[in-house]
């Protein structure tokens, strides 16, 4: 059986060698019953429609962040400041966690299996200039790029910034040209794969925990033989585990690899991203809960609150 | 698999060839995928309309509509008027007039088709009354309107950016250089041409006479100059994207059209509108066709396929970056610019990689070559609306428009190929790789 | 009708292109970007291109390679060519809007909405079906008119 996998990411970035180490397991243990063709760069479309296309059974895998087009609960996957450090990060969306059953049960009823949770990062913000008053939420008079998703938006306004909605593919010759200064909804890895040419300065404020799911389509699923879809599911699993042991040192080595590049990262105090976390908490948290369900969001944030 | 996808291009050229729409074409292309090489269909329209619902691509309309709007208000004809000021009177002068007019033109227009509509009626009858054979102004003027596709904004370079993630702006800059020698040569190959025909020439201004009337068509071209510094300022300058400069050019050029220059009435406003929705509604949907074919082809690997099959024949750069050319040229002669594009681009970027071309180079030779395309027949849109325009009839256009083409035109064509400094030193002075 | 489709394509022309422009007005000039406008515009452009299209087929002005047409020379032969154009284009055109309203039924049923507007998406999605349908009955018009001029010639049609 032939599977093909999708992801966001350039071939050769870390996803695409953890991906095609993933697939080479699944083939050792089916006896190359069962082979994964990776298709790297969104080279099958943006993940919102690949998305859709695996929910209707037209491609079969992918490693990506949750659209939010078919259910607008799924933006509980990208809740700002839901976790503040890597250990609350496993309680909420590693194995068990609050938002990952959730997740699961979402992609359920999009006739999708989630098979594993793929820590990528903690968000931050780029600009390609200076910083001003990086630690503060007082505005800043400086416009970021925001991907069109409402709870970006609301953080960067709450986070000081002027928050324009510009689209992907246009964002880095926008920050380019100076249409805007800066990007803010991704982290390190994100900025280092698109906008490194353009980063001069690295704000670390934890804005949203990024997490990509490893995803199948349920009939692709039901079309492998039972042996198969344990070992598949059982390397998944794997898959999962070795990227909790390395996710935050990942983050560490590709803000790193910005600072190689010449880029400023800022350094902020507990403080500070704690009056951060409680801003947006205030001002951001009450409209996103309004939006997808304050009952069933608020029992998540609950069980979110007990785990922590 | 590649035989199908051989198989399916063979029968989107017999239905390109039979002179079935372009969109049914790729439908038919997609109908041999489906029902002979047993390629999945489902899914497919929806990747398909989520592509067009690519906010880039609605700098295409805009950009047609602005040239259409420039050329029905009156907007090109005074940066018509004042290119001639400068240049009409010296012998020859009037056809270099109408290659620097369509450049200047084509800073605001993003198609080829708005040199030879907009300055067309005003200078084929200009340039015969003064000596010009009607034929050979209209081939010149048909041939310098592709400029429009190769001085930016270009419609061309913004789907190629599209389909190949490739910077818009640095593909912009790629053509740049090669529209700019084009439009020198074939002022050139104009100059040399002159001296056979029997011109009618004014008397040679004198010096204050010639500022004094290039001042006074200067202030009347204002307002028409100031549009390609706002699109092309605005973008580079960082005040916005291209597609709001598509749309900022059109919002500037309604008042302008009516106000100023008067060319502009709601009935050819409301057919300017009309004509570019229409065009564009035409490309997007064969856009939308054809797009997924290509990602037909990418699900079943063709274009790695490609690149070991072509690698089975030669590796060596300049033997594929020739075959690369006469294939783009072939392709260029029966379907139209931007489908060429969609068409080869997605193909071959894999082995431009491979032979180490860099992307923006690559929109380079693909601009190029493909804006070739409009006024090579037989399927030559540029050089057909040329021959209504001039009222000439298309057999009496080709031979010198041949000549324009082999001599103006090809030279730049093998320059760009394989002379990579000549469209990406533009690119790098702006900072893109 | 002319003056109908240039009216309705001009509007959304222009819609489209003030929606791109108090973009730059407010993000540039106001420093106030307006959230949601992008995916607002979405719908009317998708209509744009559809009805575009369609107006295309209404005017026979769709994209097309006139090769063989060259080289035929009597009336009759490029009529006869314009037919077999049109029966081709009623068959693939037939096959396509079968997938077409397949994904109208998707759309239908998941009831997609967009990101942040929550607008839902099948008012632009349904765009593609009617026009679809729309450029079909256009194509079966001018058979029906190349038809009947070639059995009673173009001046009794
Ligand atoms: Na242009
Ligand atoms: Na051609």
């Amino acid at each position: 059986q032939d599977l093909k996998l999708s992801h966001v990411r350039p071939q050769d970035a870390t996803i695409d060698v953890e991906v095609r180490a993933f697939a080479a397991a699944v083939a050792a243990a089916t006896a190359d019953k069962v082979k994964i063709e990776i298709f790297p760069a969104s080279a099958l479309g943006d993940y919102t429609t690949v998305q859709e296309r695996i929910s209707v059974g037209a491609i079969d895998m992918a490693v990506q962040p949750a659209g939010t087009a078919a259910d607008r609960r799924m933006q509980i996957a990208s809740f700002p400041y839901l976790a503040e450090n890597w250990a609350q990060a496993r309680a909420v969306y590693g194995p068990g966690g609050a938002v990952r059953e959730a997740m699961a049960e979402l992609y359920a009823a999009q006739d999708i299996t989630m098979l594993a949770a793929y820590p990528v990062y903690f968000g931050g913000i780029a600009l390609n200039r200076d910083a001003v008053t990086p630690g503060s939420t007082e505005p800043n008079g400086i416009k970021v790029r925001v991907p069109g998703i409402k709870s970006f938006q609301l953080t960067g306004e709450a986070l000081g910034y002027i928050p324009a909605p510009i689209p992907f593919s246009e964002a880095f010759t926008a920050v380019q040209t100076g249409v805007v200064e800066g990007v803010i909804g991704s982290g390190a890895e994100g900025y280092y794969a698109s906008f490194r040419d353009v980063t001069k300065t690295y704000i670390p404020a934890n804005t949203h925990f990024e997490v990509w799911f490893m995803i199948i389509s349920n009939e692709s699923l039901s079309n492998l033989a039972e042996a198969d879809q344990a070992a598949l599911r059982a390397e998944a699993e794997a898959f999962e585990a070795k990227r909790w042991d390395v996710a935050e040192a990942d983050q560490a080595a590709n803000e790193q690899k910005l600072v190689d590049l010449g880029a400023t990262r800022v350094a902020l105090s507990d403080e500070e991203l704690a009056a951060m976390s409680a801003k947006v908490r205030e001002t951001v948290w009450p409209q996103i809960l309004e939006d997808i369900g304050a009952d069933w969001g608020q029992a998540i944030l609950d069980k979110v609150a007990a785990a922590n | 698999m590649v035989e199908v996808a051989l198989l399916s291009v063979g029968v989107l050229v017999i239905l390109l060839t039979l002179g079935v729409p372009l969109p049914w074409c790729f439908g038919g292309a997609l109908m041999a995928m489906y029902f002979i090489g047993d390629t999945i269909m489902k899914g497919n329209i929806l990747w398909g309309m989520q592509q067009l619902g690519n906010p880039v691509l609605l700098a295409i309309p805009l950009f047609v509509l602005a040239g259409t709007i420039m050329s029905e208000s009156g907007i090109a004809a005074s940066l018509l008027r004042f290119v001639s000021a400068f240049i009409g009177h010296i012998r020859g002068g009037l056809g270099v007039v109408a290659a620097v007019s369509c450049a200047v033109i084509g800073a605001i227009s993003g198609s080829g088709l708005t040199g030879i509509a907009a300055i067309g009626p005003l200078l084929i009858p200009e340039m015969e009354k003064r000596g010009y054979p009607r034929a050979y102004a209209t081939a010149l003027i048909a041939n310098s309107s592709i400029l429009g596709l190769l001085i930016p904004p270009s419609v061309t370079m913004i789907v190629y950016g599209w389909v190949t993630d490739t910077s818009i702006l640095a593909c912009f800059l790629a053509t740049l250089g090669p529209g700019l020698l084009i439009m020198l040569n074939f002022s050139i190959v104009n100059l040399v041409m002159a001296r056979k025909f029997p011109l009618v020439l004014d008397d040679k201004p004198s010096f204050s006479e010639l500022t004094s009337e290039v001042t006074r068509r200067g202030i009347h071209a204002f307002p028409a100059l100031l549009m390609p510094i706002i699109i092309l300022g605005g973008i580079y300058g960082g005040v916005m994207t291209p597609t709001e400069a598509a749309a900022v050019a059109v919002i500037y050029s309604v008042p302008v059209g009516f106000l100023i220059y008067k060319g502009l009435r709601l009935s050819n406003f409301l057919a300017a509108g009309k004509e570019a929705a229409t065009a564009v509604g035409a490309i997007m949907v064969m856009i939308l066709f054809s797009m997924i074919l290509s990602q037909m082809f990418v699900l079943e690997g063709i274009p790695q396929k490609l690149v070991g099959a072509i690698f089975g024949i030669t590796e060596d750069p300049s033997i594929l970056l020739v075959m690369i050319i006469v294939l783009l040229i072939l392709v260029g002669m029966v379907v139209n610019d931007v489908t060429a594009i969609i068409l080869i681009a997605p193909l071959l970027l894999p082995l431009m990689g491979a032979i180490g071309v860099n992307p923006v180079h690559f929109a380079a030779i693909m601009g190029v070559t493909t804006a070739m395309g409009g006024v090579t027949p037989p399927y030559a849109s540029i050089l057909y609306l040329g021959a209504r325009i001039g009222n000439v009839k298309v057999t009496a256009v080709i031979p010198p428009a041949m000549l324009l083409i082999a001599v103006g035109y090809m030279p730049v064509v093998i320059l760009t190929a394989f002379w990579p400094d000549l469209s990406l030193w533009l690119p790098r002075l702006f900072g893109y790789q | 009708m002319d003056r109908f489709s240039a009216i309705l394509l001009t509007s959304l022309i222009c819609i489209v292109a003030l929606g791109q422009f108090v973009q730059v007005v407010t993000r540039y000039v106001l420093q106030v970007p307006v959230m949601g406008l992008e995916e607002a515009m979405m719908f009317p452009t998708l209509w744009l291109y559809i009805l575009g299209a369609v107006n295309a087929s209404r005017e026979n002005t769709h994209i097309r390679a006139n090769v063989l047409e060259i080289f035929l020379t009597t009336a009759t032969a490029h009529r006869v060519l314009a037919i077999v154009g049109e029966v081709i284009s009623l068959i693939i055109g037939f096959w396509l809007t079968t997938w077409v309203w397949d994904f109208t039924r998707y759309s239908w049923r998941v009831w997609k909405e967009s990101p942040t507007l929550y607008i839902p998406t099948f008012y632009g999605d349904v765009a593609l079906m009617v026009g679809m349908v729309l450029m079909l009955i256009w194509s079966a018009l001018h058979l029906l008119r190349d038809l009947r001029h070639l059995v009673k010639g173009p001046n009794h049609g």
